[in-house]
């Protein structure tokens, strides 16, 4: 039984649970879905009540049937790379692939549904809200007079993309960023604006989730004014640390109804040892923390991903992601 | 006509140097100009900031 790895070639934080995977001596075919129809092939058919596909890859054929476990980490577009690409190609081409994995036996890390669904921020707040996890007050809003309400009632904000993306056009970053006390709301018409009570946070935990393996990683807030971990300078490296009880009950819980097999969890770590929630990436990079901290996140990875394929039966209603 | 949250973007960083590996489609890994596995090397790993949760920002939103 084979792991699909669904990825781009320059992924190299994919290559290191590729190496653990080749070590064991479980078979892996790596695609990039941007490499259809050059380079990677897909056939499928439906006949006599039953189904048979395959996909080939770098001289390498692989049957739906045989696959184990499907990891979506970076794929590109489908047919981006064609001799002829075109919207239309794309989306033939993500119909053709996609919809015959789903058909598929295989586990996921993450299952597309659960996947697109886990992006929402907005949905995020709310699951982790009901999972008891703290949550820093919050806004969405398009209503410049509701953004200047909030800001009487949390002074010390915090505004962050409600989807968090950075425009491209031209390409720019959009932190996490203060808010200044006085600031003109007005703009808050022109586009849903997330504003958050700043939380005063000593550190920033990244907390890695594969399957049932919790993996905390510690990083103590710098002196500077930098918000955003992404952005600040590194004055200190990430650290292993404990998860306290409750939360990980909590990310459990979260990672269950989310349908996901796979989260990094974004925490800030208050001065009271308190960790609020900021967001749940589902396919959140881990080689930044496995590189300073050791922590064995590809090894899990690729041991969730080696685990034999689940009993078809124990399917229901298409949702065969399972994170125990 | 700027939505509120644009007023706090920066210039994207830009990678200044070339990722000092290539893709080996047989070993389904990148490798070093020397034939290492790149992935073993932690420690450019680290250097180069390839795997961090900015790297894949221009394309995947969910870092």
């Amino acid at each position: 039984m084979t792991v699909l790895i669904l990825t781009c070639e320059e992924d190299v934080t994919a290559d290191m649970v590729v190496v653990h995977l080749n070590a064991t001596g479980v078979p892996v075919v790596r695609l990039d879905p941007a490499d259809l129809t050059d380079g990677v092939a897909l056939s499928g058919e439906y006949v006599h009540g039953s189904f048979r596909g395959h996909l080939s890859a770098g001289g390498r054929l692989v049957g739906i049937s045989g696959l184990r476990s499907i990891w979506v980490r970076r794929p590109g577009t489908p047919a981006a790379r064609a001799a002829a690409p075109s919207e239309w190609l794309t989306e033939e081409s993500a119909q053709a692939l996609y919809g015959m994995l789903r058909g598929s036996d295989a586990r996921w890390m993450n299952h597309p549904d659960a996947a697109r669904r886990a992006r929402h921020k907005p949905w995020q707040l709310r699951l982790a809200q009901r999972c008891g996890l703290p949550v820093p007050a919050t806004i969405v809003t398009t209503f410049p007079q509701a953004a200047r309400e909030f800001a009487e009632r949390y002074p010390d904000l915090v505004v962050k993309p409600v989807s968090g993306a950075h425009p491209q056009d031209p390409p720019r970053a959009v932190p996490t960023s203060r808010v200044a006390p006085d600031a003109d709301f007005s703009a808050v018409a022109f586009g849903p604006t997330l504003l958050q009570r700043r939380v005063a946070k000593r550190a920033d935990i990244r907390l890695t989730v594969v399957g049932e393996t919790l993996l905390a990683a510690r990083k103590p807030t710098g002196a500077d004014d930098e918000v955003d971990v992404r952005f600040a300078p590194p004055t200190s490296s990430w650290r292993p640390t404990d998860v306290p009880p409750r939360v990980a009950a909590a990310v459990r819980d979260y990672l269950r109804a989310a349908e996901l097999a796979y989260g990094a969890f974004d925490f800030a770590e208050d001065g009271d040892g308190t960790w609020w929630f900021l967001e749940c990436n589902q396919s959140g990079q881990f080689g930044f923390v496995e590189v300073e901290t050791g922590q064995p996140i590809a090894r899990s990875i690729a041991e969730w991903l080696a685990r034999p394929g689940q009993d078809p039966r124990s399917r229901a209603n298409g949702a065969n992601t399972t994170v125990s | 006509m700027q939505p509120f949250a644009l007023n706090y973007a920066r210039p994207a960083a830009t990678l200044e140097a070339t990722t000092p590996y290539v893709y080996d489609s047989g070993l389904q890994l990148n490798v070093l100009m020397d034939g290492r596995v790149a992935a073993r090397d932690h420690a450019l790993m680290r250097e180069l900031g390839t795997t961090t949760s900015t790297a894949g920002s221009k394309t995947h939103f969910d870092d």
